[in-house]
Formats: C-alpha cells, structure tokens, sequence
C-alpha cells in the first residue's frame, strides 16, 4: 500500500492543491445546490412562497447556471480525485470506527457525486438509462451531497486551514513527493524488511522508479492547474451557447441550439408525445376561465378580439437551454379581471394534455398579476405552433418552461 | 527537521493550543449539521423513491466508485508513466503540454461523447441533440491537435535555445 502511494506520489498530490481544486469545487457545488432548490420550489412551492418576476430572465439565469456550473465539474471534481487518489490506499485501510466513517463518507461522497453530475448532464438530453426516477432522486442527492460535503470540509478543516493561504506549501512544504518517499520507504522497511517487495510488484515498481522525473514541481503544478482550467473553460465555453447568447457560435456540444425548433424556438414536449394533437386542433376548442363559481369561455377568435399586448420573454427550461422570443397574447391579469377575480388569486392552469406531470399546475399572484404573462396567442410574429402550444399557452416571467402550459384548456382561481 | 508520516510539519504548539478547542467546535458543529444535511437527503429519496427503485441507486453509486477507483484512475496513471519513460529526452514543459491536451480533450469528450450514444437512441424531438456532435468532436480535436503543436514547438525551440546558452543545465 505504501508503495502504492509512493508510486503515485507527485507534486500536484499535495494538500495545497487538494484545498485550491476543493475550494473551486465546493463552490459549483454550494451554486449548484442553490439554483436547484430555487428551481425545485419555483416547481413546488412552498405555501407561503412568493417569487420575484424581475429580472423577467432569471430563471433563465439560475437555471442556466444550474448546468453550466454542473458541466463545470466534471473537469474539478476529477481533477480534485486526481489530487487525493493515493489516499486511497491508506494503510492500514481502517485504523478505528472514526476512520472508518470518514473513509465510509468520502466513498459516497465521491460516489454520490459523481452520479449526481452524470444523471444532470444525461438529464439536459432526456436520456435517462437508470432504473430510477430523475427528479426524486437527483433533488434527494442533492441534499446528501451538501451534507456531506459539510462533513468533509469538518474532517478536513485543519488542512484546509493551514493549506488555504497561497505559499502554505511552498514555505513549510518544499519537497512534498520526497518527504512522502522518504516516509513511506521506513514504513516498508518495517513491514517487509527491505524498502521494496519482490517479485513481480517489485520489478514494476522498480520500473516506474527508472523513470525519470521530468517535470520539475512547479513547472508539474502550473501545469496541473493550467489544465484544469482550461478544460473547465472548454467545456463551459463549448456547451453554454445553449443558454448564453455570446457563446452562441462556439455551441458544439450542447445538447440545445438557439434558433433551431418551430418558429426559431426549441420544443421540449411534443404535441405527440403529450396526446393532444385532436383536441388541440379542434374546430370546438375553448380557453375556459373560473372564478369563484363563475365561468367563461373564449374560443380563439374571441381571445383574439381581447386587447393584445406583445413582450419578449425567455423560454428557459429546466434543462438549462433558453431561447429569447417575442409573444403576443391576452394579459392573464385582464382576463381575471374580466370575471371580476380577486387581485390575491393563484390560479390553477390546465393543459389539454391529460397525463404528465405539468399537466396541472399553479401560478402565484405574483405572476397572474405581472403585466408581462400573457395567454399567448402567436409567437415571434406567427400563430402559435402547435408544438408550442396552439391554440393557447401561458407565458409568464422568470419561470421554468414546464410551467409555460402549452395547449391550455382552462384557468381556475384557486 | 522532523517529518511526520504524511510528510507534513507540525505547527508550533502555541498555535495549536489556542485554536485547537475553537478549530474543534467549528468541526463538531460542521459534523453535526453535515449528518442532518445527509440524514434529510436520505428521507426526502426514501420518501419520494419507492423502496424497489432504492437498490438501483445504491448500485449506480458503487458502480461510479469502481469505474473511477478502479478503471479510469489506473489508465490515467499508467499513461502519465507511458509519457514519462517516452519523454526521458524531452523538456518538461513539452511534457506539460502535451499531457495538459490529452486531458483536456478526455474531458471535453466526456461531455460530448454522450452526445453520440443518445443521438442513436432517437432524441424525444428534433429540437433536442440537433448538431452533428461527431463532426464537431472532430474539429474540437483537431484544432487542440493544431494548438498543442504549436506550442510544443515554441516550448521546444525556446528549451533548446537555453540548453545551448547554457549546456551544464541542460535547460531542466
């Protein structure tokens, strides 16, 4: 084990840079939790939940950020792996039910996260290979990971306080892989007699210390952080045009394309995929409204003949992709009013589209009564598209795109 | 100078003494809301996950332990000693580099070969994966194939001038 952890001795597997590439990673991940939970409540509020409708692209931004700072740490997290990786083979591998704890928490610690970034990423493409569902299981790994990432900053807490400053390493520190060689061989010359075991492991050994040593310790460490940086900065930079217009040209592997989908904006559920193609089509269709023991019904034309307001409002998705796009349409707050709706009522938005788990949803006050949430009508100068709603569909600032009911059938006041 | 096993340095034992009862409540307190933290994440999936689907996320969390402990881990290590014995007569800046690049095309394929695999299966909509990702992770190689020669060449030639203004340091 010792010689193990010898072999893997290298200037970038030290404590300074186990806190720099930590302190980074737990960062995006205290972002990521953040962004989720603000995501997860704006979906299930909480009773008392209000949320601000300013800026009107917010959600676009927290969500956005959500993945980006999720594709972000692939990179971190195996570069923070890399660092710690001959902790693994700590010897003796359990010295008591303290460490054994600590081992036991950072195993699920990097297990967990690890498949928490892989079902995230797998999720901004609707690819779902696990025998599991997505959203229960990726919002209760989210709590556990916080958690367990307090913890570990609580076990490590005096390395990370001695090693946070810069020059920590250097000034007390300065041959780190060779202080962990000279330690480690008196471990092995207790445990084997002889600095080296023999045999087949002996020769590899031997063979991986005829290597020579070419990188000096700093020119290894800038080269360390410098990688690390820039595959960061690639696969952000190479995925974010999704959401983040500037980056727009250099979008190669994001799972989304601005621009690209019906009427320039991408879809996320299909009128096929949703059942409602016949219904929405009808020829009978209305938009009904209900409040307090009254009730309305508006066909298209009707709410055509309704004053019409035109905004520019992001479509931003859960999966983090948003495309900017001018609606037109009937104020929700205008037609509550035309039944006379008290200005406190959320309202409950139906869809045509009978199964699904946004099929029903809510709407706080806070958005019924913004002058920017229309029931649109036509999108980006066009009738609305069937697969983005047609005949009519809510759109309303700063919220995520599930709960932009597409193919509304009808509005109650709760 | 004494070395501990880990080849760290105690600090001084004034410092310890006067932080060490803080630095332990500090910790007492992180364990003690990072257990909460943990134990509240354990109940919202058992709460939300039925019991039959539980197994397959237990398994899917070993399964990433041992993809990453016991394959990718060993392949990176065995290529960083590849690269070392192969570069015995190189600089290490050129090593840098070229071992930098690898990494970060690793990674950015990480990201993008996913891409690929969903692409087959029939994304649920046109709209979802609409990029020929196979192609742009060609290009993405190709042009980090492109830098990474370059600047090995300038690190080389910059080596090789030094190592012949100054011979006895062999530019290392």
């Amino acid at each position: 084990m010792y010689e193990t952890q010898r072999a893997l001795a290298s200037p970038v597997r030290n404590p300074r840079m186990a806190t720099v590439i930590g302190r980074l990673l737990g960062a995006a991940f205290l972002i990521c939790f953040g962004t989720g939970l603000y995501s997860h409540f704006l979906q299930e509020p909480l009773d008392w939940m209000r949320f601000p409708t300013r800026p009107e692209f917010l959600y676009q931004v927290t969500q956005g950020t959500h993945i980006i700072t999720g594709i972000a740490c692939f990179p971190l997290l195996l570069a923070k792996l890399y660092i710690v990786f001959p902790n693994l083979f700590a010897y003796p591998p359990v010295r008591g039910l303290v460490h054994f704890l600590e081992r036991a928490s950072i195993a699920l610690f990097v297990g967990a996260s690890l498949v928490q970034i892989t079902m995230g990423l797998l999720n901004t493409f609707q690819w779902y290979p696990w025998p599991f569902p997505f959203r229960q299981v990726h919002f209760a790994l989210g709590w556990a990971l916080i958690g367990l990432l307090v913890i570990h900053i609580g076990v490590k807490l005096p390395v990370i306080t001695r090693y946070w400053s810069k020059g920590s390493l250097d000034s007390e520190h300065p041959e780190d892989a060779a202080s962990v060689d000279r330690a480690s061989d008196a471990e092995a010359v207790r445990l084997w007699g002889s600095s080296r075991p023999g045999g087949v492991t002996g020769r590899v050994l031997d063979y991986i210390d005829a290597t020579p040593r070419t990188l000096t310790n700093s020119v290894s460490r800038r080269g360390f952080l410098t990688t690390v940086g820039v595959a960061t900065t690639a696969v952000v930079a190479l995925t974010a045009g999704q959401t983040f217009t500037p980056l727009n040209a250099v979008n190669l592997f994001g799972p989304r394309k601005k621009g690209i989908g019906q009427q320039g904006v991408p879809v996320n559920r299909t009128s096929e995929q949703a059942k409602v193609a016949d219904a929405a089509l009808a020829a009978g269709w209305t938009l009904t409204v209900a409040v307090a023991g009254t009730e309305r019904s508006f066909t298209r034309s009707e709410l055509l003949a309704l004053p019409q307001t035109e905004v520019q409002l992001p479509i931003a998705c859960v999966e983090g992709w948003s495309q900017m796009a001018h609606w037109r349409g009937v104020r929700l707050r205008d037609l509550a009013d035309l039944l006379s709706a008290d200005p406190d009522t959320s309202f409950r938005l139906i869809s045509l589209e009978e199964r699904g788990s946004f099929s029903k949803t809510e709407m706080g006050r806070e958005y019924v009564r913004d002058p920017l949430t229309l029931v649109a009508l036509e999108l980006n100068g066009e009738t609305l598209d069937l697969e983005h709603g047609y005949p009519a569909r809510m759109i309303a600032p700063g919220r995520p795109g599930v709960l932009q009911t597409k193919w509304l059938s009808r509005i109650e006041a709760i | 100078m004494t070395t501990s096993k880990t080849g760290l340095n105690p600090p001084p034992a004034g410092i310890l003494a006067s932080t060490s009862r803080r630095m332990r409540n500090i910790r007492l307190a992180l364990l003690g809301v990072g257990v909460l933290l943990l134990a509240w994440g354990a109940f919202v999936l058992f709460d939300s996950v039925r019991l039959t689907r539980i197994p397959g996320v237990a398994l899917w969390i070993a399964a990433a332990i041992v993809l990453h402990d016991a394959i990718l881990a060993p392949i990176v290590f065995a290529f960083g000693i590849a690269l070392r014995r192969a570069g015995r007569r190189m600089t290490g800046t050129v090593i840098a580099i070229v071992q930098g690049a690898i990494v970060v095309g690793s990674i950015v394929s990480l990201i993008a070969v996913p891409t690929l695999v969903a692409k087959n299966f029939a994304p649920a909509n046109p709209t979802v994966l609409p990029l020929n990702y196979g192609l742009n992770l060609a290009i993405f190689w190709l042009l980090l194939a492109l830098v990474t020669v370059g600047l090995s060449a300038w690190a080389f030639l910059r080596w090789r001038s030094s190592a012949e203004a100054f011979p006895d340091d062999s530019g290392r």
